[in-house]
């Protein structure tokens, strides 16, 4: 069964048009780049895969269901956005995902904090930009979901952020789960991508693995969505 | 899941509510020993002495005033704003949030009734005071058994029928919020004004439709109803009276309570 499928799925802001009739399957055990210029669709697709949104038409499943108070057990979601309460300690945000999530890995999570060297009674206030989103990225990471959905994960932060972001991806990740990685920057996650979906305008324009794109296209990932997005 | 979403709710309304109420037991402390030592002392204590009162009274408006803050702003910053992106992914209902929201100010109001209660108490409090308190109690218990016991009943039931009338009343009116908040930030711009537009749209329309009712009510002439000329007594009056009231305050509630979810459930716009 799919973790994440849509048919038709259309999504409109007064007179814009998010999504236009997209359809798509992504199936379990990979890791996937949504990849597209910014205001694509990429995260009005995650959104309405985490049921923030409402469609206006089409149809969207999370391992076969509607999204809401079942598909929000198996799917763990990253915002673009730092969305855990900044009045929260490490620790009492560890007790927030550990009474919600069965499927939390509390252990799994304090090393990778205590690895940041992030005290349990420092609050999120108290950190800098960059460690609030690896922080979150541990929340994330350290459930074992059904479904991540990762929204512009390596965006806005430095170079050796990103490799930590990635890094905790790769080896945090439950493997029979799929990855959606929502991202502009492609040089920097096309080495972890199995998988790559192109969405242009709020519609799918290329969804393909990254080997055949490579044999067929002869051109990585990076220097195709250069030629498919050039201005 | 709902106690563990009122768990972490309280944890994070109690970390202002808390120590806004230590203030305003603290205050109250200072006050009474203002006014037994200070106030009839020299200029500087009586000039302490006012400010510590004056303090206590900024105390009660703050508390009174957080409470109410804090009901707007949790349900606003907590659900709708950025956190929303946690709270909405959570597995939990959208009438769960509400219920949470809700319990937890209400539980707040009612706290902060006590410990104004409790620090006019210490505020008051005298060498002799316990004693005039429990002289007052004993009379009050006398003057409780001279009553006839349908007297004291009623008078009971009156007591408890006004206290669920003013928590009902407080929990509904926390709804209006709500629902002017999530209808206006279902909106894709200028959503806080939006929710100003709601919230008084709602106030229009309840008045309106409370006037209509009335007036539609004494039009028709139902046989004793606006006119009074039930053959009840005084004391039945009042309850039904209340008991009216509370159905009111129910129904004022109930709807702002199913506009709040069906904005949430069906046209949450999280930016």
């Amino acid at each position: 069964m799919p973790v994440l499928e849509c048919k038709g799925l259309t999504k409109r802001f007064g007179r814009t048009t998010a999504l236009d009739e997209v359809s798509l399957t992504i199936e379990p055990g990979r890791i996937v780049g949504l990849l597209g210029p910014n205001g694509s669709g990429k995260t009005t697709l995650i959104k309405l895969a985490n049921g923030l949104l409402t469609p206006d038409g089409g149809y969207i499943a999370v391992c076969g269901s509607a999204p809401g108070r079942e598909s929000h057990r198996l799917v763990s979601y990253l915002p673009e956005r730092t969305a855990i309460p900044t009045w929260m300690t490490a620790r009492q945000l560890l007790d927030f995902y550990g009474d919600f999530y069965q499927d939390f890995r509390r252990e799994a999570a304090e090393e990778m904090l205590d690895h940041l060297g992030i005290q349990p009674a420092q609050t999120i206030k108290q950190m800098s930009k960059g460690t609030r989103e690896k922080v979150q990225l541990i929340m994330v990471m350290s459930r074992a979901a059904k479904l991540y959905l990762l929204d512009e994960p390596i965006g806005g932060v430095d170079p050796a952020t990103r490799d930590y972001i990635l890094s905790t991806i790769i080896g945090n990740y439950n493997p029979e789960a799929a990855v959606v990685i929502s991202t502009h920057l492609i040089a920097d996650v096309e080495k972890v991508l199995d998988e790559v979906i192109f969405i242009h305008q709020g519609h799918v324009t290329l969804q393909s693995t990254v080997d055949d794109i490579r044999e067929d296209k002869g051109m990585s990932v990076d220097a195709l969505f250069r030629e498919v997005f050039k201005c | 899941m709902l106690r563990k979403l009122l768990k972490h709710e309280f944890r994070a309304t109690g970390r202002i509510m808390l120590p806004m109420y230590l203030v305003l037991l603290v205050t109250a402390l200072g006050s009474n020993l203002a006014g037994r030592k200070m106030l009839d002392g020299p200029d500087i204590l009586n000039t302490l002495g006012v400010l510590i009162v004056m303090a206590f009274g900024f105390a009660i408006c703050g508390v009174m005033l957080m409470s109410f803050v804090l009901m707007i702003q949790r349900f606003y910053k907590n659900l709708l704003q950025d956190e929303g992106y946690l709270m909405f992914t959570l597995p939990v209902s959208v009438h769960q949030h509400i219920w949470s929201k809700l319990i937890v100010s209400a539980v707040w109001f009612i706290v902060t009734v006590l410990a104004i209660i409790a620090a006019s108490l210490i505020v008051a409090f005298q060498g002799g005071f316990l004693w005039e308190m429990l002289d007052f109690l004993r009379y009050f218990f006398e003057g409780l058994q001279k009553l006839k016991i349908t007297e004291a009943f009623n008078g009971t039931i009156y007591l408890v029928e006004f206290a669920v009338l003013m928590f009902l009343s407080l929990a509904a009116f926390s709804l209006q919020f709500y629902a002017a908040l999530a209808a206006g930030h279902s909106r894709a711009n200028r959503k806080m004004l939006w929710s100003v537009v709601w919230f008084f749209g709602f106030q229009f329309a309840l008045q309106f439709l409370g006037s209509l009712l009335f007036i539609s009510l004494d039009r028709l002439r139902i046989p004793g109803f606006l006119n009074m000329n039930w053959d009840v007594a005084p004391v039945a009056a009042i309850h039904m009276g209340l008991l009216f009231m509370i159905v009111c305050v129910v129904i004022y509630g109930a709807i702002f309570y199913a506009v709040t979810a069906f904005f949430l459930k069906k046209h949450l716009n999280l930016e």
